[in-house]
């Protein structure tokens, strides 16, 4: 072995340590950031990211393990969020009502998934977007959670920001141990199949129709769960709100920026646009969708791999260069 | 020997236009059929069928004494069929090795059944060194060049343990030597107890490997028999190269 290829080799270890330990020492981070005593508005910004990072990590099961881009998360995110509502206000404990939430929520993607997993490409993400539509509309004028005025819960316990900010947390940790487990997994394996093409996965008896569904329903149920935990936050919710076209496009955007179809990148997307996203919506009210427009156009143009794809990308560079420094004596 | 699969009477219709008007023939067990016709004769069309990625207008598949008509590809394939395609489909994202490794969990005796054949990384070895491309295990599928291709195609399939294998044109694109190492495969192959529908435009493949020819023309069976009587039988010829002009 040369000492090129022994760097490479050695290279490829630390690769492969850094892979676990740097979400390990983020997430432990993570942990114990509210000890900081950050402030009010700093822990919001943060539990806010944390729901992030859960629903981009979820829709990338469907959209990037298994290649279907759906413009319709807002439907199981709304659904999460009203059902765990009404749960609360119905005397269910909260931590009970986030399983229902995801419950609902994958019943709900069933549903949706039966009849439009029969279209392909294009044709299926228009259909997403015609669905979530439809529920927007129907939830807008549903008599019994409040219609378009929206539905206020009650608890009748005195808030607590940190309890809030570890389960946003615990649930950004499920959402990537599932995530990691559906990856590695034969599941998994048969849904890249599906992702690369699926005729020739059928021809290797994958059967594509129902390994979708089933990545949509474990997708949906995390997205409800993530609806739910922040229904119980924000304390009011409203059709516009969670059922909006625009947060299907941000639940589709943070993977997008991070990298689809990987482990870490929806992470990291979710990471990025949970920070900035309060500011730039602050900022630039009227703009702020025009930006994110911009962005995922620089992305696809020319880092289709997303940030992940940029960080492989320096990461090639630096190896080169310094096996290119290496000279035989 | 026993019949494997039987075809009575396969139509298929695209809007009106036959490209397959009542086939009918049977396959015996373990052995090799060429399936060859002008272009546009249905040959293809018969294979998606076969193997369940098209449902055929009218008429009757039986494989092993069930009747599979209409079934889907990837119950085709848990039934013991499996297919090649013309243009090779490759799981782009992923390497060699995992493109077989989907074949070996998805395929006929995935799961349970797959126990006692030892672990499966063994098993992918195994059927990487079978069609020659092993040291190309951890190579990424997209930088491969065609003959490679063609062995990670049928790499695929066979590693989801057909009973009846259907090979669309492995030999297309090939050199001379490689088109003979294949062929040499193909024997193996069917040593090993699987029988196979071959279709290629190539006649010396076909009649250096195969024991029946069936000959397709316009949606129709043209003519049935043994490769050398196929070759010299007058409808084959015309069908190939036309009828000599009257004096």
């Amino acid at each position: 072995m040369t000492p090129g290829t022994q760097f490479a080799a050695a290279g490829g270890v630390v690769a492969r340590v850094l892979r676990f330990a740097v979400p390990l020492i983020l997430l432990s981070a993570l942990g114990f950031v509210p000890l900081a005593d950050l402030g009010a508005n700093a822990t919001k910004v943060l539990f806010l990211t944390c729901l992030s990072i859960g629903a981009s990590v979820a829709w990338n099961i469907l959209g990037g393990f298994t290649g279907q881009p759906s413009f319709g998360f807002a439907v199981f995110y709304g659904l999460g969020a009203y059902t765990s509502a009404l749960c609360i206000n119905g005397g269910v404990n909260p931590y009970l009502s986030y399983p229902l939430a995801a419950g609902i929520a994958a019943l709900a993607s069933l549903l949706i998934g039966l009849p439009t997993f029969r279209l392909r490409g294009p044709y299926f993400a228009i259909a997403t977007i015609g669905v979530s539509e439809a529920v927007r509309v129907v939830m807008t004028n549903l008599a019994f959670t409040g219609g378009a005025s929206g539905y206020r819960i009650t608890e009748q316990v005195p808030f607590r920001q940190l309890e809030h900010y570890y389960t946003g947390l615990a649930l950004a940790a499920l959402a990537v141990v599932i995530s990691m487990l559906v990856r590695y997994s034969r599941f998994g394996l048969g849904l890249r199949a599906i992702r690369d093409d699926q005729e020739a996965a059928a021809d290797s008896g994958v059967n594509p129709y129902v390994s979708k569904l089933a990545a949509h329903a474990v997708a949906a149920a995390l997205t409800g769960a993530t609806g739910g935990v922040y229904a119980r936050y924000a304390a009011f919710i409203s059709p516009d709100g969670v059922f909006a076209f625009q947060r299907s496009v941000a639940i589709l955007l943070m993977p997008i920026i991070g990298g689809v179809n990987t482990i870490w990148g929806p992470v990291l997307g979710g990471g990025v646009y949970g920070v900035i996203e309060e500011e730039l919506t602050a900022r630039f009210p009227e703009f702020h969708l025009l930006l994110y427009g911009a962005l995922v156009i620089l992305i696809i143009l020319f880092e289709p791999g997303g940030l992940m794809g940029l960080l492989g990308r320096m990461r090639r560079l630096v190896l080169r260069l310094r096996v290119g420094s290496w000279q035989p004596s | 020997m026993a019949a494997i699969l039987t075809l009575e009477g396969v139509s298929k219709y695209f809007a009106g236009l036959a490209a397959l008007d009542g086939v009918s023939f049977e396959v015996r067990e373990g052995e090799i059929v060429g399936l060859i016709g002008p272009n546009g004769a249905g040959k293809t069309t018969l294979f998606s069928i076969i193997a369940g990625s098209q449902a055929p207008t009218s008429g009757k598949i039986t494989f092993q004494g069930r009747d599979i008509t209409g079934v889907k590809s990837f119950r085709a394939v848990h039934a013991g069929i499996a297919r090649t395609h013309q243009i090779t489909k490759p799981f782009r994202s992923m390497t060699v090795r995992e493109n077989v490794e989907v074949g070996l969990r998805f395929g006929r005796q995935s799961g349970a059944h797959s126990a006692g054949r030892g672990p499966i990384q063994n098993q992918v070895r195994e059927i990487l060194a079978l069609v020659g491309i092993e040291r190309l295990a951890d190579m990424s599928s997209v930088t491969l060049p065609v003959g490679d291709l063609k062995r990670l195609e049928l790499a695929r399939t066979l590693a989801a343990r057909p009973s009846l294998l259907l090979l669309d044109e492995v030999c297309a694109g090939l050199t001379e030597s490689e088109m003979a190492s294949i062929l040499d495969l193909l024997r193996d192959i069917q040593k090993r107890g699987t029988t196979i529908i071959y279709v290629e435009h190539n006649l010396r493949a076909i009649l250096s490997t195969c024991q029946h020819v069936v000959v397709l023309n316009f949606g129709k069976k043209l003519a049935e028999g043994p490769p050398q009587e196929m070759q010299n039988n007058p409808a084959v010829i015309e069908a190939y190269i036309g009828k000599k002009a009257e004096a």
